[in-house]
């Protein structure tokens, strides 16, 4: 497999041996009607134009790339670069892919807006976009995930969205999936379904990949302008993986960019309660993808755990896993606890309190800074705040607020 | 022969319609999940189809998801209901049995669908594949195993045509947009579909998806060569299975049967 290869997916969807399009007969149609579209509107100035000015004068657009001076002292080794996706309007990167989600459902002339949600982030993100535009949205979200998130649940409420609460299954964010997957079979005629993540049916791993990629679009330039090379490694967090699909995609061509990626190891992965498919998974079939997954000896989606309800996920976006058995991308794995403690480290080191599944990206860097010197410059992909994550670790500290 | 194929056949020689029932196997448990089985060719039922419980049935609606939970509590898996479908061949060889169930877990058990043993399954149909392709084309072969194939509302002219040469057994409709068990049903819009499809198709057309009484059955099978109920039945099989009580579902299928003769 040759990493320069990024004309991926193929036309059927599929990364490798990864994706596809695995979904009832009923939403081929939608999906056919879906990838249409987005092939004739990509290309299209118009298009691309309304995308980068709504992510310019309503997003917050470019992200700085900040020099985490403190942090970097903290290591000793090389340098630390923050991409902060958390200054983005509604606090996280999701909002890149609603933005451009948005522009499609309305081009298709769709009046109902539906959703995913963990941890409340991309459903902030949709309802924020669907109230801008005037359209009818839903939420789904699992009735855990509507505890640990409550803030963002008021968020999605107050910006006009219904959010149902998924008592099925895990009641996480697999299954909010689930019903929303089982929405759009229903309404299938006059609902554009958001992803929310590099995950689910071709063409959405693709689509919310490129419109995410504008993180590592605006990387190539501001590596070049901040420390005038490509940086030596970029890490990021690892749930459905659209943080760090964006972040890496346009660096699949510089192999001098090393590309990391990091699980939610719960409470470790050799203890099998983790939400961490890429460290240990086997290949196989949700939400419409052929991808890592975490599966029993039968076949059956097992459940996860992790203290962040956006990494809560059993699956992974399909590309993912076709960079990891190409080598391209490394995928690693930390605690519940390695991020906790990152996350009180990152707030008091940089005066930036990250979410949850941040944290697990900043928790690596204990390990990967050792394989870094001076002259090398290290960027962690700040997917997001960690606002709506305060109730949770005050909990965890045994604060009550 | 397969069975599905000869029941299908000998029922269109005498003009008859199909009647497919669905339960989810193990669902209260695998020995009244056998009971039930009996019961239902007993009263009428000419195919099993038996749902092959899953973590993640994105096409049920909750009457069926809750079936799908309550299986996989008793730890119900394909390599078990197998077993079961072995026990159930020694009192009937002759009713044809579907599974019905998804892609991972066909794929991730493939040794067990192609061995087959002693031929005890006919069928298979994967909910969430698209209709032209089938198992085999994700690496799972028998050739004594049918592969059924869905067609929905939203499935285009063009795909139709695919979709209904690639079907064996029966082209399987699904009439409504949603998961099973809604209740949206378009009588219009479902005798145009199945017509279309019975353009193309060599094998019959049965309509499921959203029948529950005996008067949707009636109007379904005018329209087509039979109907496939599930959330109705799965529905009593949840309310008896305390008591273990399943009379209902004797009369509800024969007066469905009645209603469909
Ligand atoms: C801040 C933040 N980072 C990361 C994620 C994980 O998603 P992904 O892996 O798709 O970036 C989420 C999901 O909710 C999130 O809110």
């Amino acid at each position: 497999m040759k990493s320069d290869n990024i004309n991926l997916p193929d036309k059927n969807g599929f990364f490798g041996e990864y994706g596809g399009k695995f979904v009832p007969e009923t939403l081929m149609y939608a999906l056919e009607e879906l990838e249409t579209t987005y092939e004739k509107l990509k290309n299209n100035n118009e298009f691309k134009k309304q995308f980068y000015k709504d992510l310019s004068e309503f997003v917050g657009r470019p992200s700085p790339l900040y020099f985490a001076e403190r942090l970097t002292k903290h290591y000793g080794t090389g340098s630390i670069w923050l991409k902060r996706e958390d200054l983005n309007h509604t606090g996280a990167h999701k909002i890149n892919n609603t933005i451009g989600q948005i522009l499609l459902a309305k081009y298709m002339g769709k009046k109902r807006i539906i959703a995913e949600t963990g941890a409340g982030q991309h459903g902030v993100a949709t309802a924020t976009v669907a109230a801008r535009l005037g359209l009818e949205c839903h939420i789904y979200m699992g009735s855990e995930d509507v505890q640990r998130q409550s803030l963002n649940v008021y968020r999605i409420k107050l910006l006009g969205a219904q959010v149902h609460s998924v008592d099925s299954g895990s009641a996480t964010l697999k299954d909010a999936l689930n019903e929303a997957l089982r929405d759009w079979v229903t309404n299938v005629d006059d609902t554009y379904y958001i992803i929310g993540s590099v995950t689910g049916p071709h063409p959405y791993p693709m689509i919310v990949r490129d419109f995410n990629s504008v993180v590592g679009e605006e990387l190539i330039s501001q590596s070049k302008e901040l420390f005038n090379s490509m940086p030596d490694a970029i890490v990021a967090c690892v749930g459905g993986g659209s943080n760090a699909m964006g972040a890496f995609y346009p660096f699949i061509k510089f192999n001098e960019t090393r590309l990391i990626g990091v699980e939610a190891g719960g409470e470790g992965v050799e203890t099998g309660e983790h939400a961490a498919p890429l460290n240990d998974g086997k290949p196989g079939v949700l939400h419409g993808a052929l991808s890592y997954l975490m599966q029993d000896d039968s076949g059956q989606v097992k459940g996860t755990k992790s203290v962040s309800a956006g990494l809560d996920y059993p699956g992974v976006g399909p590309e993912h896993s076709w960079l990891k058995d190409s080598g391209r991308a490394e995928y690693v794995a930390v605690s519940d606890d390695a991020a906790l403690k990152a996350f009180h480290d990152v707030s008091e080191l940089e005066g930036i309190i990250p979410a949850l599944e941040t944290a697990h990206a900043f928790a690596y860097l204990d390990i990967l800074m050792k394989e870094f010197d001076k002259n090398s410059n290290i960027i962690v992909n700040v997917s997001g705040r960690g606002d709506k994550d305060i109730n949770t670790v005050a909990n965890i500290d045994g604060i009550k607020i | 022969m397969n069975r599905l194929t000869n029941t299908l056949e000998n029922l269109k020689n005498k003009s008859e319609k199909a009647l497919v029932a669905y339960l989810v196997a193990g669902d209260p448990d695998i020995e009244t999940t056998l009971e039930l089985m009996m019961m239902l060719v007993d009263s009428g039922v000419d195919i099993i189809e038996i749902g092959v419980p899953f973590t993640d049935p994105i096409a049920e609606g909750p009457i069926i998801q809750k079936a799908h939970d309550r299986a996989l509590k008793n730890n119900v898996t394909l390599k078990s209901i197998f077993e079961m479908a072995q026990k159930y061949r020694e009192n009937d060889n002759k009713t044809p049995l579907v599974l019905m169930g998804y892609l991972n877990t066909f794929i991730f058990n493939k040794t067990l669908i192609e061995d087959n043993k002693n031929n005890v399954i006919d069928s298979v149909l994967v909910v969430d594949i698209p209709g032209e392709l089938n198992l085999r084309d994700y690496g799972v072969y028998n050739p004594n195993i049918n592969t059924i194939s869905l067609i929905s509302p939203t499935t285009k002219k063009d795909r139709i045509k695919s979709i209904a040469k690639n079907s064996s057994g029966f082209v399987y409709y699904v009439t409504l947009r949603g998961v099973t068990g809604a209740s949206n049903l378009d009588v219009n819009e479902i005798s145009n579909n199945v017509e279309e499809i019975k353009k193309h198709a060599s094998v019959p057309t049965l309509a499921g998806f959203g029948i529950k009484s005996p008067e949707d059955a009636k109007l379904l099978s005018q329209h087509s060569d039979g109907v496939i109920i599930g959330s109705s039945i799965v529905q009593m099989i949840e309310e008896g299975s305390q008591s273990k009580e399943f009379d209902r579902i004797r009369t509800y299928i024969t007066d469905i049967k009645k209603a469909i003769s």
